[in-house]
Formats: C-alpha cells, structure tokens, sequence
C-alpha cells in the first residue's frame, strides 16, 4: 500500500516524536546532500534514539512502499546517503550511547557516536579506536561501519572491518539482529564481515561492537621534505621493504604543502616537491630505531630536510596540516572533485605522474594527498562549479585517473565507498558474473530492495546468467 | 551413478583412489584450474551430487563427518601465482600448504601470519575453515589478511571478490564471507593475502602472570598458557624485545617456542570474552590445552562427557565451544556447532545464494547449512 506524504510523515512522528521528524521543505533540501558533489530527494527525515524505533521505522516505510536510507553525520563523499528517489532519511546520530567494556578492550557504541568522539571517551582507560578517517572529528561510527572506513593510521592496523565484532542492525523485514560476537570467531558465515562497507544497503546498523587499542606508550613522528616525488615513493618502498610497518606513512605534494602551510603554519617545507608524514608507535625502546631506520631511508632517497616531532604539540600540529587538507583547498576555489582510488603502492611515482600530465592537458590544478604507505589515492581537482567549461574538465579528468588507476592494478575505492557516484564504474573492475555475485548477496539480505537502494551496484547487476539478459524476477 | 562416475572420471581423470583420512565418496577427483571446477559443480549441481573441497583434511572434523558423492582435492591447485614483495602481497593457489608458502616468502623475511604449527595444511583450507594463528593477538585472525578470493559457486560459476591492493571498499567484502565457510558457499581456488615483514627480533619468555604480563609489554604477539605455564612471545626491534623479557623476568629463550596443539582423541574449541580465560582454564578437566590470553580461544584435548558442561559455562558468559574433531560416535551425541546463530534464516538465504542447489557440504555448518 502506497499512502500519501502526510500518512507516512504521521507514521513517522507516531514512531519517533514529533521532535524527531523533519518534514519541511527547507529540512528536505539541506538533508539532500552528503559532503560530496550528488544530490538527491528526501521524503521525511527520521532521528530514532533506538534499535526498535528503527525497525518500526523500517516497517512502516516499506508498508508505505518508501525506501529507507540511513545517515551518520553526512561527511561522505560518494553519495552513499543521498536516497536517488524519494526515501526516508534514517539519521542515526542520536544513537550515541557508549557501554565500554574496559577489561575486554571492547565496546558496543551507537552508529550516531562521532569516530573521536569514541576514543576520547576511552581514553582515561588507555583504549582508543585505530580507524581514524580526516572527518574524525564529525564522521560518526556508523559511517565508518558503512564505508569500512580508513584514515592515516589503518596502515599498521587495517581498516574498520578490523576492529569491528560484532554488528546489530534490522533487517529489510524489520527484525533487529545481531551478527558477530565479543568472543572470537562465532559459528555461521561472518555477515559481520559483509555488513561492514555495504554502505547501508544490507540493513540499517543499531549497535557496533568494536575492538579497542591499548594506547601505544611511545610515538615518534618524521616529516621528510623530497625534491622529488620520486625520492618520496621510494622512501615508502624501502621503508616497507627494510621490514618496517609505520603506524602512518603519508605523502603530500607541493600545491597542497602550500595550501596547507597558507592554512595551518606548521612551518612545513613550501618548496619541496612532496614531504611524507609518518609515524611509529611503540615500546619506548623500539620507537627511536625504527625512526632512525625511516629517516635514514628518506635521506638515502634524497631528502634535504628530515625533522622530528620534539613534543606532542609538535606532533599534532603536522597532523593537523595533514588532515586540514580539504579546508586549506577552499582558499584556493570554490569547490574541489576528489578520487579515492587505491593502487598497489609500488606504482605510486608512475601513476602520479600520469595525474600531473592529466592536470597539465587539461589546465587543472590538481593537489594530492596520497596515504602512500596502502596506496590509497586522493587526488583533489579545485575549480569554480560556475564554471561549465571548468566542470566538464574535472569529469573527464576524474574519469581518466579511474582508468588510470585501474590499469596499475587498483581498486575504484580505498576508504570512501562507492555509493552513488562510481557504481556505473563497477563493472570496469568486476565482471558480469563477479557482480551478480554481490546482487545474489544483496538480495538473500533484501528481496525487495528496501534498504538504501540504487547504491554500490550498478543497475541491472542481478539480470543476467552468463552474458543472456533474464526478465526481472526470473529464477536463474 | 555407475554412469555419472565414468562421466566424471573422463571430464577430470577422477578416481576411486582414496584420500587417506577422507571419508568414502563415490568418486575423488583433482582438477587443475577454476574453469575445471565450475564444470564439475556445473555438473554436479545439475545431478545433485553433493560435493566436499578437501586440502589436507587438517580442519574436516568441524561440523562432523560428511559422506559426498563427490570429493575434489584442491592438490593440483598449488604454488605461488603472483608474490609482490615490495607490496607484501602474495595470491597463492588454495592447495599450496603452509609450510610451501612460507618457504618461498620466508627468503625475504615475509609472513602471512597463517597458523604456525600446521605447516602440512592448505591455506584454502585455513581460510575456509576460518582459523588463525597464535599471533592473533598482534595482527588480528586470518580474514584480515584476505584481499582476494577466487572461488566456484555450488551452480559453477568462478566468482572473484576483493582486490590485488591492501586497502579497498569497492563492492561487498566476499573475501571475508568466504572465510570460516567451511567451503558451504564456493571452492576456493585462490586467494591474495596481505603479509607483514618478520620482525628483527623474537624471544619466548616464561611468565606466572598472564594478565601482568598484558600490562608489562606493549602488545606482544601471543600470551600462551598451556600445562607448563605461561609463555609471552615478543618481537621487534632487539632492544625493546630486551626490555620486554627484562621487565618480565621470566626465563628467556630466543625466538618463537610454539607449544604444540593438543593431541586429542577428542578435542575442541572454546571461544570466550577475553577476559574469562583465566576462569575457563579452571574449568577444564585434565587433558591438554592451549589457551589465548586477550583473544579468548582455548584448544583442549576433553573428554566426551566433559564437553556439554563446557559448553554450558561458555554459553552463559556468551561463547561457544566447536568440536574440532572426535570420534564418529561422539558427533552422534553431541552438536559439532552448539546453539545455531539467531540469523539462522537469513544465513540459509545467504547459502542458496550461493549454492541455489545444496551440494557444497550440506549439513556442515550450524542449523543444518
């Protein structure tokens, strides 16, 4: 049955309170739109406080024929929380409760509690969340569970399906159900291990259960300045090679030294052509000779300045340029396009030189910000979005460094997902048969295409049996 | 089946030969490539022939016995197909053994941190089965380290999910829904794993102290405790592996000293809360084990009649125990899995997702999957 907007708004505000809903045309618009450049339609936003009120939610919503998309604090970038029709808005950030379990070093948190926000909280137990995207100080934990999201330090401790237990979440039918467990290894197929960066599209999660660090007792933090990119990768190369796995091991290249520097003052090298930022941590007596063993390297590779952090202010200052790289490119123009590709890191030089040659044909100003030591990519296109000409530029480029990517051996997406904006890219890196796999996948958890739909895969992925398009609903 | 059996044998060179270890099947066979797979499950699903992967046989007493039509041995599936060194990434046929994978990447000190004292096992057989190493505690279970997984569907379909590089979300992680499904949902033909350099330096030293021994070192590899005691297992550089074993000050010994997993005529897997390993090992009988401090797995070598009020205990605090393996008359008393998952239905949805017609290792898993 298919109500009308004022039912299913009525529903709503039945399940979560009238200060709970938001409804209003104005709300609808500024609740359209993720940090990144998609736009799309909001039928009526919802801010449950609880696992049953989001079922109820959910139940409602399909009984209205409406889909459900959920949404932390809207930092993504990709779209993942921007319904492509008309949906109900599922915003977790009042789910932000936090029962620590010290003893265990775990936790169960709310999809609504903010990434920092969680390992300030444990912190007075010497505990802390290892991912830690740039948006930490907003993005929320349910986005992170949503794009299995990364940061600097996922290099020494992966991303966070790592640190993620167990999952609850309801289901398409409106079931709460839990998937994973605090003691290791429960029986059954890890659904865990798939709700994690299924960007929402598999059930809406309720509760996480994460896995929490003991808070390394020494760090130690270089900034090495290159006069060339080169020296740079090859530093990440013969670090990694010499059997040493930095906490953090991160590149940026000389457009965005300056814009940073301009914006932060952390007296970074203005004239290197890319400084790389990293960090060990440790046992007090391991930190210095691991240090040593990274600025000896960058030295090797050319490096004409290699400066240690002297105190924990030191340190978070050169942090802070590193993650205040999007503010900075504001200063430059009014919008910026960025890519998330990630690559095998012994390609770095070679593809980066082939953004550069990108930018320079096609008279765009590119800034880069590489988590070298995975890989991972993140050139920044900045440009006036007036400028129609200027635009279509950044597509074409941004559709050249995919194909870029991809030719080394990379991957559409390191850490931001692929939501919206790169599913019609899917099949250039998975075949037919590979993306009816996921659709099979996603069905068993969604028949009807409930949850957060139109996302990750491309339209048409589960039509098909070995190259013969079947009608839809065909049993194959 | 007579006829189905010369078919077979013709398509794959199967034999009758048996596996030794190996339940009896109607038919073993040992095909050589993905493509050779999906034409037998292609097959085997159009004539309803149950199927069973089979490596080494290390890890088939979980979930009890399985009489198949039909067993493939994942033996010709094995070597290295790509190593990247300088991206400590390694895609590896699922028959290569442990102990074949490290002699290769060994040669530049590069580990994939695979279960240290099964050297004869398969790594398809390893992910398959979902076990992990003693250094668990330091780099997490053996699904972290998957980034790529090739593997047949039951309908005979040869499905790659992840990717070649060490960080991705781009599309759902199949990789990870691979690992611990006992082969119900594919066969594993490949994987790519991501690897960690060997650290400098590794040291063995005796504590009577487990949960000091977490607050004396920054994160060490393992903390053991078996019959003998407690052992902590450093790495690093050499001079905080010193400083470690110093502030210990137990018995050292340089390297890893791995004890032995039990031997057992029955033996099982308790998985609890980390913190309640102390009050499990209590609970045990006489037999051996070897208990995970800060990870909450106990191996234990028990008695028949020990298990359901091991099991019990465990249940209450919110684990589990599995029975790895036992004789064929105790799985007739005992359920392999214990109490099925709440997703039950959603996890059959997810098998006939897979495995539309049931013939991957019907009734292995939990709930009759």
């Amino acid at each position: 049955m298919v109500g009308s907007f004022d039912a299913l708004v009525a529903e709503m505000t039945s399940i979560v309170g009238v200060d709970a809903v938001r409804a209003s045309d104005l709300d609808r618009h500024l609740f359209g739109k993720d940090a990144g450049v998609t736009r799309g339609e909001v039928s009526v936003v919802v801010l449950p406080k609880t696992a049953r009120q989001v079922a109820a939610v959910v139940r409602a919503a399909v009984s209205h024929g409406v889909a459900v998309v959920p949404r932390g604090a809207g930092t993504g970038l990709a779209g993942g929380a921007v319904p492509e029709s008309p949906a109900v808005l599922i915003v977790t950030t009042r789910m932000d409760q936090i029962d620590l379990d010290a003893g265990n070093h775990q936790a169960w948190v709310g999809p609504g509690v903010i990434n920092l926000g969680l390992s300030d909280h444990t912190d007075p137990f010497g505990l802390y969340f290892a991912p830690d995207p740039s948006s930490q100080a907003a993005c929320t934990i349910g986005g992170n569970v949503a794009n299995n999201s990364g940061g600097p330090h996922c290099l020494a401790e992966g991303s966070t399906v790592n640190h993620v237990l167990a999952v609850e979440f309801v289901t398409a039918d409106g079931e709460i159900v839990v998937t994973g467990s605090g003691s290791p290894d429960p029986a059954g197929f890890d659904l865990r291990g798939v709700m994690v960066g299924s960007e929402g599209t598999l059930g809406i999660v309720t509760r996480v259960l994460v896995k929490l660090l003991p808070k390394p007792p020494a760090i130690r933090t270089l900034l090495m300045a290159f006069p060339e990119v080169a020296g740079a990768a090859a530093t990440v190369s013969g670090v990694i090679a010499a059997g040493v796995v930095p906490a953090a091991l991160e590149m940026m290249d000389r457009p965005l030294i300056r814009a940073v520097e301009n914006f932060v003052h952390a007296d970074l090298p203005v004239d290197a052509a890319a400084v790389l930022l990293a960090e060990v941590v440790g046992h007090e007596a391991g930190v210095d000779a691991e240090a040593e063993l990274i600025a000896r390297t960058a030295t090797e590779n050319g490096a004409f300045q290699v400066r240690l952090a002297a105190d924990a202010e030191e340190r978070e200052l050169l942090w802070k340029a590193r993650k205040s790289a999007f503010g900075a490119i504001a200063q430059i123009a009014p919008d910026y396009y960025l890519h998330d590709t990630v690559i095998p890191r012994t390609k770095l030089v070679e593809v980066l030189e082939q953004i550069y040659e990108i930018a320079t044909r096609r008279n765009l100003l590119v800034l880069n910000t590489i988590h070298a030591g995975d890989g991972n990519l993140h050139p920044k296109f900045a440009f006036d979005g007036s400028d129609p000409e200027a635009v279509a530029q950044v597509k074409a480029a941004a559709d050249e460094i995919v194909e870029i990517s991809i030719a080394a051996g990379g991957m559409l997406s390191g850490e931001h997902g692929i939501g919206l904006e790169k599913r019609g890219l899917m099949h250039l890196v998975f075949s037919p048969v590979d993306l009816d796999a996921q659709a099979r996948l996603r069905e068993a958890f969604d028949p009807v295409g409930v949850m957060n739909p139109a996302k990750v895969l491309p339209a048409g992925s589960r039509c098909f049996d070995f190259g013969r398009p079947v009608p839809e609903g065909t049993w194959v | 089946m007579t006829g189905l059996r010369s078919t077979l044998g013709k398509m794959f060179g199967g034999s009758k030969t048996e596996i030794e270890g190996a339940p009896p099947a109607e038919l073993v066979v040992a095909p050589d490539s993905a493509d050779q797979i999906a034409q037998l499950l292609d097959f085997a699903s159009e004539h309803r022939l149950t199927v069973l992967p089979w490596g080494a046989g290390t890890h088939q007493g979980f979930g009890g016995r399985i009489e198949p039509d039909v067993i493939v041995s994942s033996r010709k599936l094995e070597g290295i197909v790509e190593w990247n060194p300088d991206d400590l990434t390694v895609v590896v046929g699922s028959g290569t053994t442990l102990g074949g994978l490290d002699e290769v990447i060994g040669s530049r000190r590069q580990s994939a941190v695979l279960p240290e004292s099964t050297p004869g096992a398969t790594v398809g057989g390893v992910v398959a089965a979902g076990v992990s190493g003693w250094r668990r505690l330091r780099y997490g279970p053996t699904r972290d380290r998957l980034l790529q997984v090739e593997f047949v569907t039951g309908d005979g379909r040869t499905v790659t999910g992840g990717a070649r590089v060490v960080k991705n979300v781009t599309g759902y992680d199949l990789p990870r829904l691979l690992a611990g499904s006992f082969g119900s949902l594919g066969i594993i033909t490949s994987v790519c794993l991501k690897l960690w350099p060997e650290p400098e330096t590794a040291a063995t030293v005796t504590t009577d102290d487990p949960e000091r021994a977490g607050a004396m070192t920054y994160r060490p590899q393992a903390v053991l405790e078996t019959r003998d005691g407690v052992s902590v297992f450093l790495a690093g550089t050499a001079a905080e592996v010193e400083a470690q074993a110093a502030a210990l000050a137990g018995e050292a010994t340089a390297g890893f000293v791995w004890p032995e997993p039990p031997v057992a005529n029955c033996a099982v897997r308790i998985r609890v809360s980390p913190v309640d390993v102390s009050a499990l090992i209590a609970q045990l009988g006489v037999g051996e084990f070897v208990a995970a401090h800060g990870v909450g797995e106990i191996m234990a070598s028990v008695e028949p009649d020990e298990m359901e009020p091991l099991r019990e205990w465990a249940s209450a605090r919110g684990g589990t125990l599995v029975v790895e393996h036992a004789p064929a008359e105790v799985y007739e008393t005992i359920d392999p899995w214990g109490v099925a998952p709440s997703t039950l239905g959603l996890q059959r949805r997810v098998k006939a997702a897979f495995d539309p017609l049931g013939v991957l290792v019907p009734g292995r898993l939990p709930g009759g999957i």
